[in-house]
C-alpha cells in the first residue's frame, strides 16, 4: 500500500507489525509503501482488511533506539565528497558539519542485508547516484544516494557517491539483533574525537 | 528388513541389491548417513530448507529453495519432516560419497546420473546408498535444477532460523557458500521407520517441454505505466533467459517493454516480480534478490509456477501469460501427491 510521508509509512508497519496475524509472513516497508506479504494459500482476513482500511496515526517511536556511528569523513574512504561540497558551495568542513549536524530516520532497509535508507539529509546535500556503478564499494562506506544516506554493512558493487567511512558492524547474522539499524531507529554522526 | 546394516565399500552391489530387495512397500529402520563427502562439487551445489521469511525488514530475503515443494516431497521421501535441510543442485551436479551410506531422494529436474554400486537412479522415489556408495550426478537432461534430501537432514548450524545458503552476503548453508570437492557436509541421525515411497507433483506443475516456457502472470503494482506497445511486446514477444541470471533474478532478452515513468520510490518486492529497468529487457527476480526495488514492476509470476522458474536456465525460451488472481490462488494450494511404492 502507498503511504504520503516516512512517518505514516513507519507507522503503518509498526502497527501492522503489532497484530502478529498468522497470515502475514512478512511486512516490508520501502519509501512511502509497505508490503505485506501473505503465507502460500491464505488469504486477506477481515482483521487485516480492517487494519488496512484505518489510518494509524504517525506515533512516536516509542521502541526507536538513537546510535551515534563514528565516521571518519572525505580522504580515501570518501572520494566523492570533494566533488559534492563544490556542488553545493561549500568548504569540507562546511559540507562534513552539514551531514553531522542532523539527525536521521532509519526509513527501511534494502539492497543489501542491514543496509539502512536514511531520511534527513538536508535538501543541499542532496547527491545524484553514480552514472555508473563502482564495481567494488569497501564495507562500512557511508554515502548518499538522492534525497537518502546510506552505509553499506558488506563490500560489493554500488551506485552512491561516497563520502565517509565507519567501523561499526552493520549487519551480522550471527547476532542475536543481526541489522544494527532497524527500521524507525534514529542515527546521529559524529566525528572521531 | 534392512536393519541398519553396514556393508564395506566393496560390497557397494550387493547392498544395494539387497536393499532392493525387500523394497515392495517395506518398512526398515535406518540409521542415516553421518556425513556426506564431496568428491567432486557440481556448479553449484546449495544447501537450501525452506528459507528464513520474516526477515525482509532488515534487508535479507526469504531464500530457500528454489522449488520448496520439491525439496519438501524429496524429504518426505526419506522420513524428514518438510524444513529439513537438503541439496540444491543446478545445471551440473556433484560426486558424492556416503561412508555410511544413507537413504536419499531426488526431485526436480532429472540429471544424468549414476551409482557406484551400478544400481539405477530413480527419480522422485526413496532410494537406500550402501556404505561407501558414491552418487554422481553430471548435466541436467530436462530442465535447470534438482533437490537432494538426505535421511536426518544436512546437520548444518541455522542461521537466522534457517539452514539455506545466502550466496549474496556469504552466510547460512555450509560456510555460506556452494560445496567444493573435499567437504564433509555432517547429516542428522535418525532411528526409525523408513517408507519407500514415490512422489508426483501437483498438475498444475505439467509442462510442455517442447516450445517456450509459458509463465502465467497477474498485474504489477505498476502495470498501468506500461503503454500499449510495451504491453503487447510483454504479453506476444518470447524472451530469452541471459547468461546472467542467478539465484538473485532471470534476466530476459527480447522486445523492451516501453513505459512512460522511469522513478519510482522503492518498494518492496519478492520473488517472481517482474521489474522492467529503463533498458524495457525484463527481470524476474529470484529467491535471494534484493527485497525493495526502483524499477516499476510490470507483472508478478504466480507462485504456482515459482517452480517452473527454477528450471530455467540460459538460453531457455519464455513467454507470459495472464491469469486470474483467483484461479492463480487455487492453483497455489495444489500439492505433491506422496504414496507408498508398490
Amino acid at each position: 500500500m502507498r503511504l504520503a510521508t516516512g512517518e505514516a509509512t513507519l507507522a503503518r508497519y509498526a502497527a501492522l507489525r503489532a497484530l502478529t496475524l498468522p497470515e502475514i509472513e512478512d511486512i516490508i516497508p520501502a519509501d512511502g509503501c509497505v508490503l505485506v506479504v501473505l503465507r502460500r494459500g491464505e488469504t486477506v482476513s477481515p482483521r487485516l482488511r480492517q487494519a488496512l482500511a484505518v489510518d494509524s496515526a504517525p506515533a512516536p517511536q516509542a521502541g526507536s533506539r538513537l546510535h551515534e556511528i563514528v565516521v571518519e569523513y572525505g580522504g580515501a574512504a570518501g572520494p566523492d565528497l570533494p566533488a559534492l561540497a563544490q556542488r553545493a558551495g561549500m568548504d569540507l568542513t562546511t559540507y562534513i558539519e552539514a551531514h553531522a549536524a542532523v539527525e536521521y530516520t532509519v526509513a527501511f532497509l534494502g539492497f543489501q542485508p542491514g543496509f539502512p535508507y536514511l531520511r534527513g539529509l538536508p535538501s543541499r546535500l542532496h547527491a545524484p547516484r553514480l552514472a555508473s556503478p563502482r564495481v567494488r564499494v569497501p564495507a562500512g562506506s557511508v554515502a548518499l544516494g538522492g534525497g537518502y544516506c546510506g552505509i553499506y554493512p558488506a563490500s560489493g558493487p554500488g551506485g552512491w557517491q561516497l563520502i565517509g567511512h565507519t567501523e561499526a558492524v552493520l549487519f551480522d547474522p550471527q547476532r542475536d539483533a543481526p541489522a544494527l539499524l532497524q527500521p524507525g531507529d534514529r542515527v546521529r554522526f559524529v566525528q572521531p574525537g | 528388513m534392512f536393519h541398519g546394516r553396514r556393508a564395506s565399500g566393496k560390497n557397494d552391489r550387493k547392498a544395494a541389491a539387497s536393499a532392493r530387495v525387500g523394497s515392495k512397500s517395506r518398512l526398515m529402520d535406518y540409521p542415516g548417513s553421518s556425513m556426506i563427502e564431496v568428491v567432486r562439487a557440481g556448479l553449484c551445489d546449495l544447501v537450501m530448507d525452506q528459507g528464513r521469511p520474516g526477515h525482509a525488514a532488515l534487508g535479507v530475503p526469504a531464500g530457500g529453495a528454489a522449488d520448496p515443494a520439491a525439496l519438501a516431497a524429496a524429504n518426505r521421501l526419506v522420513g524428514n519432516p518438510a524444513t529439513a535441510a537438503g541439496i540444491e543442485i543446478a545445471f551440473a551436479g556433484p560426486a558424492l560419497r556416503f561412508p555410511t551410506g544413507g537413504v536419499v531422494a531426488l526431485t526436480g529436474a532429472r540429471f544424468a546420473a549414476r551409482r557406484s554400486s551400478g544400481a539405477a537412479v530413480a527419480w522422485k522415489q526413496t532410494l537406500v546408498l550402501a556404505a561407501g556408495e558414491t552418487l554422481t550426478l553430471e548435466l541436467a537432461e530436462d530442465g535447470g535444477r534438482c533437490w537432494l534430501a538426505v535421511r536426518g537432514g544436512l546437520a548444518v548450524p541455522p542461521v537466522m532460523g534457517s539452514r539455506s545458503t545466502f550466496l549474496p552476503a556469504g552466510f547460512g548453508g555450509f560456510q555460506g557458500r556452494a560445496l567444493q570437492n573435499g567437504d564433509s557436509v555432517p547429516c542428522g541421525l535418525v532411528q526409525g521407520e523408513v517408507k519407500w515411497l514415490r512422489a508426483e507433483p501437483p498438475a498444475s506443475l505439467a509442462t510442455d517441454t517442447a516450445g517456450p516456457h509459458c509463465l502465467r502472470v497477474v498485474a504489477g503494482p505498476q502495470a498501468s505505466w506500461f503503454d500499449d506497445i510495451g504491453l503487447a511486446a510483454f504479453f506476444t514477444a518470447t524472451y530469452r533467459v541471459a547468461a546472467a541470471s542467478d539465484r538473485r533474478g532471470v534476466r530476459l532478452r527480447g522486445a523492451p517493454v516501453s513505459h512512460s515513468q522511469w522513478v519510482l520510490p522503492s518498494q518492496g518486492v519478492l520473488p517472481g516480480a517482474v521489474q522492467v529497468p529503463p533498458d524495457g529487457q525484463p527481470i524476474i527476480l529470484g529467491w535471494d534478490g534484493p527485497v525493495t526495488g526502483g524499477y516499476p514492476v510490470v507483472a508478478a509470476v504466480i507462485a504456482a509456477d515459482w517452480p517452473q522458474l527454477a528450471q530455467l536456465k540460459p538460453g531457455d525460451v519464455v513467454r507470459f501469460e495472464t491469469i486470474a488472481g483467483d484461479a492463480a490462488q487455487i492453483l497455489a494450494r495444489q500439492a505433491w501427491n506422496i504414496e507408498e511404492l508398490g
